[in-house]
């Protein structure tokens, strides 16, 4: 048994560009992105052929058939077939909770070296049989005689031929994303103009980002697309004011397609290993994995929104590390809707909140906004649920990288909601 | 330097497939040698949803770069417009694809422009008829990215003149041992490749119309059954690549096939489909270059 820990370092990372829906990746599935996914990272960093410790990745959108997809990925991807590797899924925060499962087996010495990530496609989506046709078909194949066969086929009627097709709706509450995130942006009184302007900025990032070739060593081509096809490089609040709201209802509804996350197809991974097996392969270290936390709240009775469970879950990191929310020098907090990243911020400087519910003396405080989603983020790039984490891991290492080069040390936040009133938040450095 | 045709647009094959099978039963005789010519289809792009039925219908990822195999099926359209010509020496009906050479110099992505040149080669005497081999180059960039060479033989066609065939050896057997995998093979193969690939040779399509050339069932197409094997080879191909085919047994639809392979190398591999009672339906075998 290993004693001591070590910090898991992440080498890199490598995405294709995020497509919206039923666009340039239609006839793509998450095995083919997947796997293209892996091809690129293997290329990237000369692992053709390499026995990896494990590859973790997952889909929130899965066609039953796809129970193995990451293995499935490895059998077909350059990398050692006697590579392991299994699915998790914990809806968009599926990738992020990768990359702490890959890092902490790392920190005890189990593996040196594992890929992170996931995938998810909102075209190629399973479609399931309506539930009371599968029972019949079920049945019917356990059937043993003509006539038993024929007993059941009797009972077929026209209304069970019509499909199931998935709803990005919370099953316990019937509601979908965007309706519990404008509950949560009424309560919070976040305002259209600031949503509007969060977008803009995530847009004018993400396309500086790519100007300065800051993704050059992130992101492969696929399928056509060399640029995230949701980015709008000329998006400005003025213009995002003009879109109709589609969550909400009334004067006080406030979001919109342009201040919420499209369906997106896309796929992140993130390489991660330990400085040893990063020295021995000739790899650099971009950053190093300090922490985790992940937290839930009771989104369908409790008092908490949906998307609101990062709230929570980042005091407890800082506390455990002994922290405080100013001490970062990026943050990247998921845009699921812009209105969410802002209730997470203002539900920090809330004094009488963080001391009813978050049992804290005193708020976390403020941030500094110039700090935040500096490379852009989901409302710009996409959100193809399971791969967001890889994208975010990978993105904040390399900034962090690039600032510990010039200015010392750097520490960074990522923050992630996630369907099912789940969090799961981490922290990274690099130059210490 | 032949005489070339610069073609726009891909030539539709059902009317050639129709014009050539009336010319097979009219009367009068064809030319006995090859004919000079060269099609050419300049500036051709991919098409994603044409390249994703393709690969769906073979079982192959869109991992973004083209399969092995696909460019044959950009060519395809050409090889069919120079034989169903009265210029051409054998009768289409009744061809059959025997061997299957490719040479990929690199791999090929999908917003690449490729220029496709097909011409008819090395018409000769075979032990049972006569064999042409249609040739097949795609460039890019002014670079030769893939080549291609299709063999056809039509059995009991008068031996042409000249010497025979040069006899390259074909592909090494892979028997023994168990399959590294089992194939069921649907019966609708033949129609969905048929589509993908625009080879609707009604051999392939329905047993009615593969028995009124006698066959008992629909077979599967050559170059399907090639590109499965292909995928079944997914990551582990050289990136540069001779492929070799040789095509035994038709493969009856539907069926159940096994998949024999050998390691040869790194990246090199000897395979074999056959079917459970032993009939060869293709040996092949994967090269790095």
């Amino acid at each position: 048994m290993p004693t001591n820990v070590r910090r898991a370092a992440v080498i890199g990372g490598n995405r294709i560009p995020f497509a919206r829906a039923n666009a340039a990746y239609a006839r793509a599935s998450n095995s083919d992105m997947l796997t293209a996914t892996l091809d690129g990272l293997v290329a990237r960093f000369g692992l053709a052929g390499e026995r990896i410790g494990e590859v973790v990745a997952g889909a929130v959108l899965k066609h039953s058939r796809d129970f193995n997809l990451t293995r499935e990925a490895v059998l077909g991807s350059r990398l050692s077939p006697a590579t392991p590797a299994y699915d998790v899924q914990q809806a968009c925060g599926t990738g992020l909770e990768a990359a702490i499962l890959v890092a902490n087996k790392i920190a005890l010495g189990q593996i040196d070296s594992g890929i992170a990530g996931g995938v998810d496609t909102a075209s190629d989506a399973p479609i399931a049989v309506n539930d009371d046709l599968r029972r019949l078909l079920v049945a019917l194949n356990g059937a043993r005689s003509l006539s038993a066969r024929l007993k059941i086929l009797g009972g077929l009627r026209p209304g069970q031929i019509v499909p199931e097709i998935p709803r990005n709706a919370e099953p316990r509450t019937g509601l979908s994303m965007g309706e519990h995130a404008a509950i949560t942006a009424a309560e919070w009184s976040i305002g259209r103009a600031e949503q509007d302007e969060l977008a803009a900025a995530s847009h004018r990032n993400l396309a500086a980002a790519y100007d300065r070739g800051f993704f050059d060593d992130l992101v492969t081509p696929y399928l056509g697309l060399t640029r995230d096809a949701n980015l709008r490089p000329d998006a400005s609040a003025d213009k995002l004011a003009k879109l109709r709201p589609v969550f909400g209802s009334g004067p006080d509804a406030t979001m919109t397609a342009g201040n919420s996350t499209p369906l997106t197809d896309g796929a992140a991974l993130v390489l991660l290993g330990s400085d040893e097996w990063a020295a021995e392969h000739r790899l650099p270290v971009l950053a190093h994995v300090v922490d985790a936390e992940t937290a839930a709240v009771d989104h369908v009775h409790g008092r908490d929104g949906l998307l609101t469970a990062p709230v929570h879950a980042v005091p407890r990191l800082l506390e455990r590390n002994g922290l405080r929310l100013q001490d970062f020098d990026f943050y990247e907090i998921h845009e699921a809707f812009a209105s969410t990243v802002l209730a997470t911020l203002k539900a920090w400087e809330d004094p009488a909140f963080a001391k009813e519910r978050l049992g804290l003396d005193a708020p976390p405080g403020s941030i500094d906004r110039s700090r935040l989603n500096v490379a852009g983020s989901s409302l710009a790039a996409g959100h193809p649920f399971a791969a967001t984490g890889g994208r975010i891991v990978a993105t904040l290492a390399k900034l962090l990288h690039e600032k510990a080069a010039t200015g010392g040390p750097a520490r960074g936040l990522i923050s992630i909601c996630a369907a099912g009133g789940q969090g799961v938040v981490a922290i990274l450095e690099a130059g210490r | 330097m032949a005489p070339t045709t610069v073609l726009v647009g891909v030539p539709a094959l059902g009317p050639r497939y129709a014009k050539a099978a009336i010319g097979a039963v009219l009367p009068g005789g064809r030319p006995r040698t090859l004919p000079d010519a060269q099609l050419i289809r300049e500036d051709v792009g991919i098409d994603l949803g044409h390249l994703a039925e393709y690969a769906r219908a073979c079982g192959l990822a869109l991992d973004g770069v083209l399969p092995l195999t696909y460019p044959h099926v950009l060519a395809f359209p050409l090889q069919i417009a120079l034989m169903a010509d009265r210029s051409f020496p054998l009768a289409l009906p009744g061809l059959v694809h025997v061997r299957n050479r490719i040479v990929a110099a690199r791999a090929i992505g999908p917003g690449e422009r490729l220029r496709i040149t097909v011409h008819a080669a090395d018409l000769a005497a075979h032990p049972r008829g006569a064999q042409v081999d249609l040739v097949a180059h795609v460039d890019a960039g002014g670079e030769r990215v893939w080549s291609g060479r299709s063999t056809y033989l039509a059995r009991g066609a008068p031996v042409p003149e000249g010497r025979p065939a040069a006899s390259e050896p074909e592909p090494s057997a892979v028997e023994g041992g168990p399959p590294s995998a089992v194939w069921r093979v649907p019966g609708d193969t033949g129609r969905r490749y048929a589509r993908a690939s625009g080879d609707i040779n009604p051999i392939h399509l329905h047993p009615l119309t593969a028995r009124a050339f006698g066959f008992p069932r629909a077979i599967a197409h050559g170059m399907w059954t090639a590109a499965r094997a292909v995928a079944a080879l997914q990551g582990r191909l050289p990136a540069t690549a001779e492929f070799d085919v040789a095509f035994g047994k038709p493969l009856l639809l539907p069926s159940t096939v096994e998949l024999r392979t050998r390691q040869a190398g790194p990246t090199d591999w000897d395979l074999a489909v056959a079917s459970r009672s032993g009939h060869e339906h293709l040996r092949a075998s994967v090269r790095a270059r």
